[in-house]
């Protein structure tokens, strides 16, 4: 991994975001999307002051989902992190994949007003052009003119892990010289519908693996990481961040909205990343958590930690950037996995913000950043629909 | 040597047939799923046929338990499943014991599902809005649903690559296979007929009849096409590690043996062109075959003015010579365009012309413009000889996949 691009509700690109959850800056403020007044909660994590123009380039940006806007900001930063000017790629051997959890949600719940406002012949061709999730990854190649591989992984909370783990087996089998993965998401009134409705989110703050924990606090963002063989990478001199050393994918095939009550699923996933990495969990300097300061998620994924490390557990940093920058849905892994990126760069750890009384006895790196070596990086994410994956970035050693 | 990738089942529900068999003899007679809708209304669109599966009657597939928290998109592919795993030999006992994993293709999901959640929110308010439906307005929900049903605990993946997801699915669930990363998942597609897609379609000129509000002529490479027939369905097939599909004793359908994924940077028609060609090339490639040992090709032409010329144009670049003599089908000539389901339609369509070396006609292709390539996409069911055929699906947002299927006499070989 040899670039990263960051839109998130702290700020964007690398600098800004790392200095912010180093110092545990929060992302939260009232929800300015759409009218808040009938939810009892009212609180998002929105990226505030985005501009499209500085990155969307080729494309119109007018004529562009706000995701894909978010993505194409995010994969432009990526590639200059990466120090790669266009002209130097082939373009039939670039490609792009990318997670998301709503896709253009926008699109979709404008098609709903104009249903219920009896406007319906207001609905244009831009529905079909912008709504689909495909046109994420679409609008990112057509912007920098990449022709590999495309698709894209709609696997809701998990997707950025998602799309990261096809990217890394695209290129083990020599299909791209260079892909980008990532995740992206705009903040959405469905989302915010559901998880107000299921209780989920939390009112003041977000406040993971706390035993006062509330909930959740949704949010949007993106995150694309530029991945490429070592070889070429270490050819061209690159400054490389960490190696994807292996990742692990299971399902629950339990509950569509629960997790596992025994975290089996997620289990699984972490002991086939450590598996695929050749790892054990003794050498597992940090774990990026799903965190996302709901009740259930966090006590099960404690649990699941702690089936699969054993002893080792309570010895492992684990932390919840979602405590800062909320949960930006198909993007918060895709983030995470850059931050963990930034982990084993830096060997520094960002915290688990407004954590007073923890629930359990895992180190879960409480309201203070910490230096400390990090080797290896496992980056949980968990997913409606019972969707797990773990990734594992490694420090390079060339 | 690279692990071998076979397909031991597939199942399907679609609007001519609810088993692989019978898709393939409907293909064969020249039966055409696209009719009027009476799923939902039609009044002010232009545009009046589909393919809906009708009469839907999900009870009859899935029984006595509770159906209510699934929606028809997860009901489809809780069939194809269903079908796919009895046909694989996959039973209850064998799936608690062993991980099955699932490639799912689809654009939507349910985007009517979606849309009615936010709807009855802002209708009722946000306390009325329902947990049920949420749970379904992911995109990944169907993939989940059929996970809990059938107990599928391996990888679980939902891709979106428009019209070419189903096939990306494929290849996706083959590479993972190939990698030693899973031994058995099923791969393909789902797509639900709904108001919201389908108004959509029509707003944005891609049904047929659509773009001047006339005549439907949803017929794939025909001069007069003028748009697809939206359909809907579900197709899965069961993939697996040969050694894997060897040690359980089941019977070998066909052999996945290669395929690509890429993409088209700008839809100016060199370009669209030029990706299909090179989808084609690099399938073949990873198939270790040439263009002449491919005996049949499955086409993804739906009627769409543009991108049937796209695909006409771009496999005709990459099979040189053979391509005037290459037997060319195109099912969406009976099925419609089922987006995300339409790959694995076409996948397991050609299981049946493996089997038996029918190859179903385009049905109520007359004409073609002067510069049409394809000399073998014909009108008629016609028999084949075929040992290895092309799959290909080109997305109008420029997605482009081809995949190689081959016949099971060819698994057990050298790779």
């Amino acid at each position: 991994m040899t670039g990263l691009g960051l839109v998130t509700p702290i700020g964007a690109g690398r600098e800004a975001v790392w200095e912010g959850l180093l110092a545990g800056r929060s992302g939260f403020a009232p929800v300015e999307s759409f009218d808040t007044r009938a939810f009892n909660v009212h609180l998002g994590a929105e990226v505030r002051d985005f501009r499209a123009e500085p990155f969307v380039r080729r494309l119109d940006p007018g004529a562009l989902g706000r995701a894909s806007q978010l993505a194409i900001a995010a994969a432009r930063m990526a590639l200059a992190d990466a120090g790669l000017a266009l002209s130097a790629l082939v373009p039939e051997r670039a490609g792009v994949v990318m997670g998301t959890t709503s896709g253009e949600p926008r699109e979709v719940e404008r098609f709903d007003d104009r249903f219920l406002a009896g406007e319906l012949d207001r609905v244009g061709a831009e529905f079909i052009s912008l709504y689909p999730c495909h046109m994420i990854a679409a609008h990112v190649a057509r912007e920098l003119g990449f022709a590999g591989p495309n698709a894209m992984f709609p696997t809701a909370c998990a997707a950025g892990n998602y799309a990261i783990a096809h990217a890394v087996d695209v290129l083990r089998a020599g299909r791209a010289d260079l892909m980008l993965a990532g995740g992206a998401d705009a903040f959405s009134r469905i989302t915010y519908t559901g998880f107000a409705r299921l209780g989920a989110i939390a009112p003041e703050r977000c406040q993971p693996f706390d035993r006062n924990r509330k909930g959740m606090i949704p949010g949007e963002g993106a995150a694309v990481l530029v991945l490429e063989p070592l070889a070429a990478a270490v050819a061209r001199g690159a400054r490389i961040y960490a190696e994807l050393a292996g990742y692990g994918l299971s399902c629950d095939a339990h509950h569509m909205t629960a997790a596992h009550p025994e975290g089996d699923g997620a289990a699984r996933a972490m002991q086939r990343a450590l598996a695929d990495a050749g790892a054990s969990p003794e050498e597992v300097s940090y774990i990026s958590a799903h965190g996302t300061g709901t009740p259930t998620n966090d006590r099960l994924e404690t649990l699941a930690v702690k089936r699969v490390f054993g002893e080792a557990a309570s010895r492992t940093p684990m932390s919840s950037i979602k405590s800062m920058i909320g949960h930006t849905m198909g993007a918060a892994s895709a983030i995470e996995a850059a931050v963990c990126a930034l982990a084993v760069a830096e060997d520094r750890i960002p915290p688990t913000m407004n954590l007073e009384e923890p629930e359990d006895d895992l180190d879960y790196v409480p309201n203070t950043a910490r230096n400390t070596q990090v080797r290896l990086a496992m980056n949980n994410a968990y997913a409606f629909g019972g969707n797990n994956a773990s990734v594992i970035l490694r420090k390079c050693e060339v | 040597m690279r692990r071998r990738v076979v397909v031991t089942g597939a199942g399907v529900i679609s609007p001519l047939a609810d088993s692989p068999a019978g898709l393939h003899a409907a293909l064969c007679a020249g039966r055409s799923a696209i009719k009027p809708i009476e799923l939902f209304a039609t009044e002010g669109i232009g545009c009046r046929q589909a393919g809906e599966i009708r009469p839907f009657e999900p009870r009859d597939y899935l029984g006595e338990r509770n159906l209510r928290p699934i929606d028809r998109t997860s009901r489809l592919l809780l069939i194809a499943a269903q079908g796919a795993l009895a046909a694989s030999g996959w039973t209850p006992e064998l799936r608690a014991r062993c991980e099955v994993g699932l490639a799912l293709g689809t654009t939507f999901c349910s985007v009517r599902t979606i849309a009615e959640f936010d709807r009855r929110g802002l209708q009722l308010g946000p306390a009325h809005a329902s947990p049920l439906d949420f749970a379904n307005s992911v995109i990944n929900a169907a993939a989940g649903q059929t996970a809990i049903w059938h107990n599928l605990r391996g990888v679980n993946s939902t891709i979106s690559a428009g019209e070419a997801s189903g096939i990306q699915a494929m290849a996706y669930a083959a590479d993972l296979i190939r990698g030693g990363r899973a031994e058995a998942l099923l791969a393909g597609g789902v797509e639900e007929l709904c108001f919201e897609s389908f108004l959509g379609y029509y707003r944005a000129g891609r049904l047929c009849g659509s773009p001047a509000g006339g005549e439907e002529f949803a017929i794939p490479f025909d001069a007069r096409r003028n748009g697809f027939a939206l359909a809907e369905g579900a197709a899965l097939l069961m993939l697996e590690d040969e050694e894997a599909a060897a040690a359980r004793g089941v019977a070998v359908a066909a052999e996945v043996l290669g395929y690509s994924s890429v993409f088209a940077a700008s839809l100016e028609e060199a370009e669209a062109i030029a990706a299909v060609a090179r989808a084609v090339r690099l399938a073949l490639e990873d198939a270790g075959v040439g263009p002449e040992e491919i005996d049949a090709l499955s086409a993804s032409a739906s009627g769409s003015v543009a991108v049937d010329r796209w695909e006409a144009l771009g496999v005709a670049a990459a099979f040189g010579s053979r391509a005037a003599e290459l037997p060319v089908t195109a099912v969406k000539s009976m099925l419609g365009e089922a987006m995300g389901a339409s790959g694995a339609l076409q996948a397991v369509a050609l299981l049946g012309t493996l089997d038996d070396g029918a190859l179903p006609g385009i049905r109520g292709l007359e004409s073609f413009e002067e510069d049409f390539p394809l000399s073998g996409a014909v009108a008629e069911t016609r028999h084949v000889s075929v040992r290895r055929a092309l799959l290909t699906a080109v997305g109008a947002d420029g997605h482009c996949c081809a995949l190689v299927l081959g016949e099971p006499a060819m698994a057990g070989g050298p790779a």
